[in-house]
């Protein structure tokens, strides 16, 4: 079989150094959600130290931000998003049993509150359908990116997965979780998690690539 | 480590870091598993598109000031239940004690007040009249209200043709009763068994009776 060959135009940026199909960058991150100051954190807010949770959103505020952004597609919904979570913890901060790092609860919260807000979204869609036509979404602004086009390839392929395969792949992909910790998140087992990325994986080559290099199977 | 294109998915899926690097190795002789293996990495590198960790200004005030007035209405609630702190340095003994000696007062004050109660007569505004009672009621009232009327039709021709003054402050004092009598009619119709609107009811007809029985005496 001749190489069919990705003409994708971030091909030349693929590190050859990938460990389990993770970036060095990915891995780094990674490293940094076992910082020992993970406990310290925890501490500091357990004693109500507003700036232990200024050190959390200096150390993960845009993570946070950013992954709340994916999930929500909003600017606005993801601030709030945050907001909301930082008030969670402060007010569950005693409940946090140390099962995982402070991190990952932070960002059990984080995904639960956009979950939601999706669905307060969606109620609120629901119920303004009847009175007026909904005016069209105009993509809002980001930051520069190397491949504005690609975003947007990648952004549309995603929508096209199912909620759960998203959450799993920008958690993994884009925000440098490990499975284990994406397991915590969703209430689902390491198993699932790396399936589920898998499968995300797999529908995301058929939506970006060109048909010619589709091979069997079809979206999942 | 020795592995063939069948364990490329199965790698893919959930491999250890010594079967992603003999992938690796398979993929430098195997142009199928070559070109899987590029379009695999490709997507975690189009991931990091998606990845916007700019600071976002003004998002930290605005969570510190929520999660200071949080707090500060946490602590005032908290500081409603402090006298409560008290009882916890009071021995086991002495909070038994304490828990006899407010149950007995309530007794005892209890107790007190049922013995001491002083009968009170029910308000006429608020006592109802039973249903005995009230065909009473109505029996008499609807042969006082015959009667009146007899003593309307005698005072009449004097009221309606007399033009002095007194006769027209008469006639207009009857107008007023006439009115005042229909509308405690109508309201004792909606509630007949309301005692508080039959006294009233009375004291019109009664008001009414003594004016016409002026009227009649000022003919004589």
């Amino acid at each position: 079989m001749g190489s069919v060959g990705l003409t994708w135009p971030w091909e030349h940026r693929i590190s050859p150094v990938v460990h389990e199909g993770r970036s060095q960058l990915q891995l780094a991150e990674r490293e940094t959600g076992a910082n020992p100051e993970d406990a310290a954190l925890a501490a500091g807010c357990l004693a109500g130290d507003l700036r232990a949770y200024e050190r959390l959103y200096e150390w993960q505020g845009a993570r946070m931000k950013n992954l709340a952004r994916n999930l929500l597609h909003s600017a606005s919904d993801a601030e709030d998003a945050v907001q909301e979570t930082f008030l969670k913890i402060q007010r569950s901060i005693g409940s946090f049993r140390r099962q995982s790092t402070f991190v990952t609860w932070t960002f059990r919260i984080l995904v639960n509150t956009c979950y939601d807000l999706r669905r307060s979204r969606v109620r609120r869609k629901e119920q303004t359908q009847n009175d007026s036509e909904e005016m069209p979404k105009l993509p809002e602004p980001r930051a520069a990116v190397a491949h504005p086009s690609l975003r947007l390839a990648l952004e549309r392929a995603l929508a096209q997965l199912t909620q759960h395969q998203r959450d799993v792949f920008l958690l993994y992909e884009v925000e440098g979780f490990r499975h284990m910790e994406i397991a915590g998140m969703l209430e689902i087992s390491e198993t699932a998690s790396k399936n589920t990325l898998f499968q995300a994986k797999k529908n995301l080559r058929l939506v970006l690539e060109p048909p010619r290099s589709r091979e069997a199977g079809g979206m999942r | 480590m020795k592995i063939n294109c069948q364990d490329r998915e199965r790698i893919f899926r959930d491999g250890t870091a010594e079967e992603w690097a003999a992938l690796e190795l398979h993929a430098a002789t195997c142009a199928e598993c070559g070109e899987e293996l590029h379009a695999w990495k490709a997507l975690s590198v189009a991931a990091e598109e998606l990845r916007d960790y700019r600071p976002i200004p003004g998002l930290w005030r605005r969570i510190e000031s929520s999660l200071q007035e949080q707090s500060e209405k946490e602590r005032l609630r908290q500081r409603s239940w402090d006298w409560l702190k008290i009882l916890r340095n009071i021995p086991v003994g002495w909070q038994a004690a304490l828990a006899g000696a407010m149950v007995l007062a309530l007794t005892v004050s209890g107790a007190y007040f049922l013995m001491h109660r002083t009968p009170t007569a029910p308000s006429a505004g608020n006592r109802l009249l039973k249903t005995d009672a009230l065909k009473r009621v109505e029996e008499a009232e609807s042969a006082y209200v015959l009667a009146i009327d007899k003593l309307a039709a005698d005072a009449k021709p004097q009221v309606e043709d007399s033009a002095s003054p007194l006769m027209v402050s008469y006639r207009e004092k009857l107008m007023v009763l006439d009115s005042a009598i229909d509308d405690l009619r109508a309201q004792a119709g909606e509630n007949p068994s309301n005692a508080h609107l039959r006294h009233q009811l009375l004291t019109m007809y009664q008001e009414k009776k003594e004016t016409l029985t002026e009227v009649l005496e000022t003919k004589r």
